[in-house]
């Protein structure tokens, strides 16, 4: 059996974690290639529709990634992606497509090393989980 | 003052006769007005006599307001949508209103998104231990209670038992628990409600505390509401005692009795939804939300929601229009919009016309993100919505973790 490719995708922000990930591809830092990265101008433009979409779209786990605390350009978007992310685990577990699937991580402009290691962790985690039960519906 | 409590009555005999409990509530509520605090009142009564169908109305001549006294326990009207719905939210007029517990908390989160105007407001709230499904309760009557429907002039839960009252003055009493057991019995929200004394309006009513039906027991939950009753005390509306030490005790051991009760209750419910695995728990959602014909009853009877232009509008391009059952970001946004706010009131899951347990999740999780954000939906304006505000604390704080 071919093993399970699964399909992540990333809400990354475009002041930080997106500028990171471009400076790990420069250092042609390896990392999977499971993450489809959307950039938004900001952590805090996730809500839970965008989560809801990624996942009826297929998505097998959704990583959105912010400026650390403090950081924020917008002072608090990373703050409110982190509520929101909090609040959405336990419905995500709730109704059998599970919290685990979805992450957030502060990652800055200069943490290339931490992209790789992110997508590369949250990657092993979802092949554990295997693909998400939604992505059945979708196809 | 704040905090005091008083046993209280009508001294008008007609209105003491009518209500459920000395008439009180209905005395107040007609101070309210003849004292001009008020321009109406919002209080419920039942339609052309059939207590089955109490609905919520507007009073502004104290002269009517005998017909809305008596407690109608098979009935439960949204109040708080339709103090936002047909009043304005309250933003053009002063008004009394009166609430059970879900009602003065829906009023209250409703009153955080500036749908209804507190500060015009006087909530006079009742205790509540539960509301019996209209229909149901119709079938309960005739099957287990053996009686017409339409002979039953009273209920009440005391303790253990559901006592009804007839036309020709006998009382017949069932066990609760039991008459539960075989699916009759109250709303399924209401069993699990553990708000039974409303401390978040302004007067909190009811006969716990009282040994006879001819007086109610109140507590002065506000500044506003303290004022308005010692107003109304002087302008000899109202006759008042000072409850016994007794009184206020059994009061409060009746309260933890049912707040213990709703605490099983909510156990049971919640592992009904909690002990699948997570297969089958996406499996019994799919299966669920496959009977939704969105008809849009959950979303305009929740008081959670309240936007101009819904996201589950076809209009909003979010949702793919003219398919039934929906697509699954339907029950989606519909449940994670509300989920930090829910207020157990049980109007979603009464509107569903597919009986789909949406209320018994969306409460599971607000109680769960309650947990995680220390927070709990219809107590205090000023806790604003969990997973839509970031605390100043927070914007303060040092190397804050992703995790709450
Ligand atoms: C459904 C229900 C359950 C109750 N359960 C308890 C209880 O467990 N313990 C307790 O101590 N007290 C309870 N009460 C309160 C109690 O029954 C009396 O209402 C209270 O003691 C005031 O008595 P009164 O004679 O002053 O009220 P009244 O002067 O008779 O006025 C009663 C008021 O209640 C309003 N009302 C009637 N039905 C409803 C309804 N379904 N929803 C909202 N408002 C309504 C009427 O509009 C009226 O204004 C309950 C009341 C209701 C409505
Ligand atoms: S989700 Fe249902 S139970 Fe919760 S507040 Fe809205 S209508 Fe009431
Ligand atoms: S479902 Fe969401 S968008 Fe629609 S009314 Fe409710 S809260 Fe507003
Ligand atoms: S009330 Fe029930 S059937 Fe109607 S839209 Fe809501 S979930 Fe679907
Ligand atoms: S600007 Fe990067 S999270 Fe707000």
């Amino acid at each position: 059996m071919e093993e399970f490719e699964p399909k992540i995708i990333g809400f990354f922000c475009n002041w930080c974690s997106y500028t990171g990930a471009d400076l790990a591809g420069t250092s042609r830092t390896k990392y999977p290639p499971n993450v489809r990265i959307i950039r938004l101008m900001c952590s805090g433009r996730v809500d839970e529709r965008l989560i809801a979409k990624a996942f009826t779209a297929g998505a097998d786990g959704v990583l959105v990634c912010g400026c650390h605390p403090g950081d924020c350009h917008y002072q608090k978007g990373n703050l409110n992606a982190r509520r929101r992310v909090a609040g959405l685990k336990p419905f995500l577990e709730a109704i059998g497509i599970g919290g685990e699937r979805l992450r957030l991580e502060w990652i800055s402009a200069s943490e290339g090393p931490k992209v790789a290691e992110t997508v590369k962790s949250f990657t092993q985690t979802i092949k554990k989980l295997g693909p998400s039960p939604l992505k059945k519906e979708a196809e | 003052m704040k905090g005091d409590m008083y046993i209280a009555r009508s001294p008008d005999k007609e209105t003491a006769d009518k209500a459920e409990c000395g008439g009180a509530v209905t005395a107040l509520l007609k101070f309210a007005l003849e004292s001009k605090k008020v321009e109406a009142v919002v209080a419920v009564k039942a339609r052309d006599g059939n207590r089955y169908d109490g609905v919520a109305v507007v009073i502004t001549d104290p002269k009517d307001l005998i017909e809305t006294a008596g407690s109608l326990h098979c009935a439960s009207p949204n109040i708080a949508r339709f103090l936002k719905e047909y009043l304005d939210g309250a933003f053009n007029s002063k008004i009394a209103v009166v609430a059970k517990p879900c009602d003065a908390k829906a009023i209250i989160e409703l009153a955080k998104r500036n749908q209804i105007k507190l500060d015009n407001l006087l909530i006079i709230g009742l205790n509540c231990t539960g509301t019996l499904p209209s229909a149901k309760a119709k079938s309960l009557f005739k099957e287990q209670f053996e009686v017409e429907p339409a002979d039953v002039v009273g209920e009440d839960i005391e303790g253990n038992e559901l006592i009804i009252r007839l036309k020709d003055g006998s009382e017949k009493k069932k066990d609760l628990a039991e008459l539960e057991e075989k699916g009759y019995g109250r709303r399924e929200n209401c069993r699990r409600c553990e708000t039974n004394i409303p401390v978040m309006a302004d007067i909190a009513c009811g006969k716990w505390g009282t040994t006879d039906k001819d007086s109610t027991f109140i507590e002065l939950c506000s500044d506003k509401g303290a004022d308005f009753f010692e107003a109304a005390i002087e302008g000899g509306a109202i006759k008042v005692d000072q409850p016994s030490g007794n009184a206020v005790e059994s009061r409060k051991k009746k309260d933890q009795a049912a707040v213990e009760s709703a605490q099983k209750w909510q156990e049971k419910d919640f592992a009904t939804l909690e002990e699948m695995s997570a297969e089958e728990k996406f499996s019994y959602w799919s299966e669920q939300f496959s009977h939704c014909i969105k008809c849009y009853g959950c979303r305009d009877a929740c008081p959670i929601c309240y936007c101009e232009v819904c996201f589950l509008e076809a209009e909003r391009g979010f949702i793919p229009p003219g398919e039934v059952p929906p697509h699954m970001l339907f029950p989606m946004v519909r449940i994670t919009h509300v989920m930090d706010s829910c207020v157990n009131c049980g109007q979603c899951q009464d509107a569903c016309a597919m009986d789909i347990p949406i209320s018994r999740l969306i409460f599971m999780l607000s109680k769960k993100i309650g947990a995680i954000f220390k927070h709990e939906p219809g107590m205090d304006v000023t806790a604003l919505p969990p997973l839509r505000t970031v605390t100043d604390q927070e914007l303060g704080q040092e190397g804050v973790e992703v995790t709450f």
